[in-house]
């Protein structure tokens, strides 16, 4: 038996703006589990970090709304949750990654100070010896000589970086890491030798993990479920076998690995999926993909799909099964 | 084997900095068959986009020389280099900086042919944007949009319809593709290959992206803090890779494939050494796990292995 530890229930979320209302999330259900990594996949515009910022409610406060929808972390619901207790949670319970490290460090405090910073906020019966020891203690966790705590962000490439971020996030040992494209900046070697070290940090403090990103190899690599997302929704979930060796998907999904060239294969030509994404202040009635598909019958101009279950961990959304 | 259409002897660029000279590119010798792709590969500060620019004399050239159809186009002045320009031309990385945002789509696709006064009639520059917006899959009706109204894909698409707006031979593919999302990126991928097939064109695809370099080239070469490393045909570098970073860049790749093959094999250590008054010897030598003494005392050189497989290491027997 799992156990579950975030729940999203048909989450809807708008942002308004001067033209028009976007619908960047529409009724979004998702569960993880403890200790379980989950891939969440989708192009630029589908939702994935809007997701990912109504968890952490880091929403912009004026242009954006939850509309609906529940976010279950345990038995608290966070979006009822006051700004006064969300910061306790926010750190201690779950943390988050951005995706651009250069960005996401102050660059006029040490790495030891931002790091102990959080400490101090959620950690307050520690001493400051005591923060000092663990300072060293997460440097090291990530691969960092704990002698540079106190180097400037500026003194570190990329990929030290992100160590340093994810050092951060990992201060309090969260129940649930969100990873924002967490390596999209940084070139492959690096990229490999974050991921090899996130994925020993996952085994080691057994931290349930979001991990966003629109590349599919990364998740094969790391993601034990895989959620593909498509204008706000998740069109198909299940485990990585599902997803990548499984026999039926959504024609999204097919089109999603259609675009990616084989490596080991000799393909003259690449299967994309046709057109954009539609606009998200203009979505479709009936299935939001359906003017891209290949597949489209008459049903999916006018009625929304529901969650079909293929097996017990496998699930479409899609009129076709 | 006939003549290249481009070819490099020689080619250095160095850059001077406060802490002393940056080896962008140091001494690299590729050439391109007509109506070929070469990819060039490396991570980031490897100078494969300074070798671009350096093709196009968009930058000037340190030492060497550039070929282009035997003729060192780094002697032209500048009205031949003018005539020059219009066979060879450039798609950029980013599209959302390399357009400019206050003019239309069809000013920015007219203007090559403004400045090299190549279509001298009003309507007939007309027709010509708007045979290029339909080559390229450009509605009709974006002709007088700004690039601000429209996204990542289509403005990729402007940028190649202004780099074919005077016809060119040779193209330099600077990451054209990086900035868009995989399934725009492969529209764009199935484009370039396209246009190549119908008008023989001769691409230096630049990119850091390992399955998309195999899927478009022809030949491939690697490059690593300014020299290239290894250069082979697509297929041969991609089944027999010999030099070891090539070989840690291949093993680093994340495939979206389950199975034992894509567990992560070793992951190399370290990370690129800084490329100001780099010392003698192999550039990789202090991240490759299997240098020796003589590695850090001597540059190697690129030597033929067969299979028109050159590798610059002093491992490969």
């Amino acid at each position: 038996m799992t156990d579950k530890l975030l729940e999203i229930k048909d989450l809807y979320v708008t942002y308004e703006t001067d033209d028009a209302k976007v619908y960047a999330v529409n009724g979004l259900d998702l569960t993880v589990n403890k200790g379980e990594t989950l891939g969440l996949v989708g192009e630029t515009g589908a939702g994935k970090t809007t997701t990912a910022l109504s968890i952490m409610k880091l929403l912009p406060d004026r242009v954006s709304k939850i509309n609906n929808g529940q976010i279950l972390l345990g038995d608290i619901d966070l979006i009822k949750v006051k700004e006064t207790d969300m910061r306790l949670i926010r750190g201690e319970r779950i943390s988050m990654i951005f995706q651009d490290p250069m960005s996401s460090l102050n660059p006029t405090l040490t790495i030891g100070e931002q790091i102990e910073e959080v400490l101090e906020l959620h950690e307050k019966d520690m001493s400051k010896e005591q923060r000092g020891r663990r300072v060293d203690e997460i440097l090291k966790l990530v691969g960092l000589p704990a002698d540079r705590k106190n180097d400037f962000p500026h003194q570190f490439s990329g990929g030290m970086k992100q160590r340093v971020v994810i050092a951060i996030a990992l201060a309090c040992e969260p129940e649930l890491l969100l990873a924002d494209e967490p390596t999209t900046a940084l070139d492959v070697t690096i990229q490999a030798q974050v991921l090899q070290m996130m994925r020993e940090l996952k085994d080691k403090l057994n931290t349930a993990m979001i991990l966003i990103t629109h590349d599919l190899g990364v998740v094969a690599q790391i993601c034990d479920k895989v959620a593909i997302m498509y204008a706000g929704e998740i069109i198909e979930m299940g485990t990585l076998k599902n997803i990548y060796e499984g026999e039926k998907h959504h024609p999204y999904t097919i089109g999603l690995f259609g675009s990616i060239p084989d490596i080991h294969k000799a393909t003259k030509r690449l299967n994309p999926i046709v057109g954009m994404m539609s606009d998200p202040t203009n979505l479709p009635e009936g299935c939001k993909f359906y003017d891209r598909c290949p597949k489209c019958i008459d049903i999916c101009k006018t009625e929304k799909p529901i969650n079909k279950g293929i097996n017990d961990t496998h699930m479409i959304k899609c009129h076709l099964f | 084997m006939n003549v290249p259409l481009i070819r490099t002897n020689g080619l250095k660029k160095y850059f001077k900095t406060p802490m002393g000279e940056l080896h962008a590119v140091d001494n690299v010798n590729i050439s391109i068959q007509k109506g070929q792709t070469l990819g060039i590969v490396g991570e980031s500060g490897c100078g494969k986009s300074t070798l671009g620019r350096l093709l196009l004399r968009l930058l000037d050239v340190t030492e060497g020389e550039v070929l282009y159809e035997n003729e060192n186009i780094i002697a032209y002045n500048k009205n031949k280099m003018m005539e020059m320009r219009k066979k060879m031309q450039m798609i950029f990385q980013d599209p959302y900086a390399s357009l400019n945002p206050r003019m239309t789509l069809s000013e920015i696709i007219l203007e090559p042919m403004k400045v090299c006064k190549t279509i001298q009639d009003k309507n007939e520059m007309f027709e010509k944007v708007y045979d290029l917006m339909k080559i390229v899959g450009l509605d009709e009706r974006y002709v007088n949009t700004y690039p601000h109204e429209l996204d990542g894909g289509r403005r990729q698409r402007i940028g190649i319809a202004r780099a074919l707006a005077l016809d060119p031979q040779f193209i330099v593919c600077d990451e054209p593709v990086s900035a868009l999302d995989i399934s725009i990126q492969a529209q764009i991928l199935n484009l370039l290959m396209d246009l190549q097939e119908e008008r023989g064109l001769t691409y230096m695809f630049i990119t850091h992206d390992l399955s998309v370099v195999k899927h478009i080239s022809d030949e491939i070469a690697v490059m690593y803090l300014g020299q290239c490393v290894e250069k082979a045909p697509s297929e041969e570098l991609f089944k027999n890779p010999m030099h070891p970073y090539t070989k840690a860049l291949l093993d680093s790749i994340p495939l979206p494939k389950l199975g034992k093959e894509n567990k992560l094999k070793e992951v190399i250590k370290g990370e690129v050494t800084s490329p100001i008054n780099p010392k003698p010897g192999c550039r990789f030598a202090a991240r490759c796990s299997r240098a020796m003494k003589i590695c850090t005392q001597k540059d190697p050189k690129l030597k033929d292995y067969g299979n028109e497989h050159f590798v610059a290491c002093y491992l490969c027997k």
